[in-house]
């Protein structure tokens, strides 16, 4: 798993606890954000995921710990939105004004310069319906609207719970292009989401977690591979030479029923090098991993409904 | 502070209600007076001011305080508000005075209007007519009014954020529960927030005497900053307070 280095990360999250009454949300949590990375934090409902977020951006307040942003609480920062934007799942607006004034007034609390506007309309495809009040938006519309409004600061950080709700699949692939393009201008990125899959294809970095708890949380391969990291599955021509090969260099190597050999813990270039130090001849190799699902369900212990 | 109060003043003049309430405002104040001014006969300069006293910003701007910061949880646009200025008292801070001043301003509309309007009719007519010391010493107390009773609404707004069940409350201590009170126990109606100390600053003293059923006007001032300062105080103990789930 991710070791944190010491320096002060984008986003840190540290101990945090909130309790409703009698419900504990959110248990203990903590974990960082990078910067430059696409970080998906993924749990079952009620697993305490926007609770989570809500208490990042001071809308909650922690019953104990701390979440920060480069050590400062959210609500402590010198004009917060130019320094974190955020998305969150019951993005709501004033029916009655249009979206251009529902971001000149952010712009203007924010103190951003008015162009600004203009500019984020121009970046989620909105200029042409700007000037309509909102109640004659569609949920994507809506949902590009809360976008717009979180990239007006041009925030080093980007909070987004559940982004993709109501975008139809051309909307879901712009929003995945502009998470990655965040992430290359060196912003840090968290997104909650409940769409497997298509989290699967944005982020770098998971963070899982159920009833309120970490579950996991690493690299997305590291994640995917389980304990071990990812495993590595080799077929050769001489199955047993190479698996006496990779138990003399330390690895354990597994039969497949179906022919080759499954070694957890190595990656596929190790395992070939092996393979070549011993003149054994591969076949076949390659990196083998759960699904983002599989990984989901094992880390939180939710069953399949089928 | 100042982006937040400029920040306020945009969303009141980006909806239409505000439009709708600056219209009601300046229809019914002119209904008043031009139906007063034409069919009315033998105004005394008494009658004269008092007829410029029919500004009813009050009541709309006390409603549009109470729209402006209970609405902010009817349309749920609070979180993406508290996002942008997480110093929630300042917030509030710069609603109540966003509003106040915004009662100013439409106050200043509509008086100026309806002394217009009322004083050309009175001319035509050959009746009394209201010398300017006295129209500015009404203008200034309406705009006092109104500024008072538009903080006051977002103080009623922050405390009920129920914005059916704050306007109608308004609606009911307004036109049922003061003047009751008002005309049963003067002695406590004149202190309340929407009629009886408002009623105290619009009275005119020195001017035929102050009426003993109002407060006089600098007290009255003050139980009004008394309410403001109740009202805001207990929502902001509600918002710094509270989890925005």
């Amino acid at each position: 798993m991710r070791h944190h280095a010491p320096s002060m990360a984008p986003v840190e999250i540290r101990g945090l606890s909130k309790r409703f009454r009698s419900v504990l949300a959110v248990n203990d949590l903590s974990f960082d954000i990078e910067a430059g990375r696409v970080t998906g934090f993924l749990g079952p409902n009620g697993a305490g995921k926007s609770t989570t977020l809500r208490a990042l951006l001071g809308l909650v307040l922690p019953t104990s710990g701390t979440a920060t942003f480069g050590g400062a609480r959210y609500e402590d920062l010198d004009r917060p939105s130019a320094k974190v934007g955020a998305v969150l799942e019951d993005a709501s607006f004033h029916p009655g004004r249009t979206g251009r004034n529902h971001l000149r007034v952010l712009a203007v609390t924010g103190m951003h310069p008015p162009e600004r506007v203009d500019v984020v309309l121009q970046s989620v495809g909105l200029t042409a319906a700007a000037d309509r009040p909102v109640k004659g938006y569609s949920m994507g519309m809506r949902q590009r609207l809360a976008i717009a409004a979180a990239l007006l600061g041009d925030p080093e950080v980007l909070i987004l719970d559940e982004p993709t709700n109501g975008l139809d699949p051309p909307g879901i692939a712009w929003m995945r292009g502009m998470l990655r393009e965040q992430a290359a201008r060196g912003r840090a990125v968290l997104v909650s989401s409940h769409l497997l899959a298509e989290v699967a294809q944005s982020v770098d970095d998971v963070v899982v977690i159920a009833k309120g708890q970490m579950r996991g949380h690493g690299t997305l391969e590291q994640v995917l591979g389980g304990d071990e990291g990812p495993a590595t599955e080799v077929r050769s021509q001489d199955d047993t030479r190479l698996a006496s090969a990779l138990q003399a260099a330390g690895h354990t190597a597994t039969p497949l029923a179906s022919g080759g050999l499954i070694v957890p813990g190595v990656s596929p270039k190790e395992v070939g090098v092996i393979a070549h130090d011993a003149g054994v001849y591969l076949v076949g190799l390659g990196q083998q991993m759960r699904s983002l699902e599989q990984a989901f369900f094992a880390l939180t212990g939710e069953e399949l409904v089928t | 502070m100042s982006a937040l109060l400029q920040a306020e003043l945009l969303k009141l003049r980006t909806t239409r209600t505000f439009f709708a309430m600056v219209g009601a405002a300046l229809a019914l104040s002119l209904l008043v007076v031009v139906l007063v001014s034409t069919l009315a006969d033998d105004f005394t300069k008494k009658d004269v001011r008092d007829l410029f006293t029919a500004d009813f910003t009050g009541m709309f701007i006390t409603l549009l305080g109470v729209i402006g910061m209970a609405g902010e949880w009817r349309h749920r646009t609070i979180t993406s508000t508290v996002l942008a200025a997480p110093d929630r008292i300042k917030l509030l801070a710069a609603k109540v005075i966003a509003y106040a001043g915004a009662g100013a301003v439409l106050s200043l509309i509509v008086t100026v209007t309806i002394m217009l309007v009322g004083t050309i009719i009175l001319s035509i007519r050959g009746e009394q007519t209201a010398v300017v010391s006295d129209l500015v010493d009404v203008l200034w107390r309406n705009l006092l009014v109104s500024a008072l009773l538009g903080a006051l609404g977002v103080g009623i707004g922050g405390v009920l954020r129920n914005q059916v069940v704050a306007i109608v409350g308004v609606l009911f201590v307004a036109f049922v529960l003061e003047p009751t009170l008002f005309g049963l126990v003067p002695e406590v109606g004149k202190f309340g927030p929407t009629g009886g100390a408002p009623g105290g600053i619009a009275q005119s003293p020195g001017f035929d005497g102050e009426d003993p059923d109002y407060l006089a006007p600098a007290v009255a001032v003050l139980v009004m900053l008394g309410w403001i300062g109740v009202f805001s105080a207990a929502a902001a103990a509600r918002l710094r307070g509270s989890d925005l789930v």
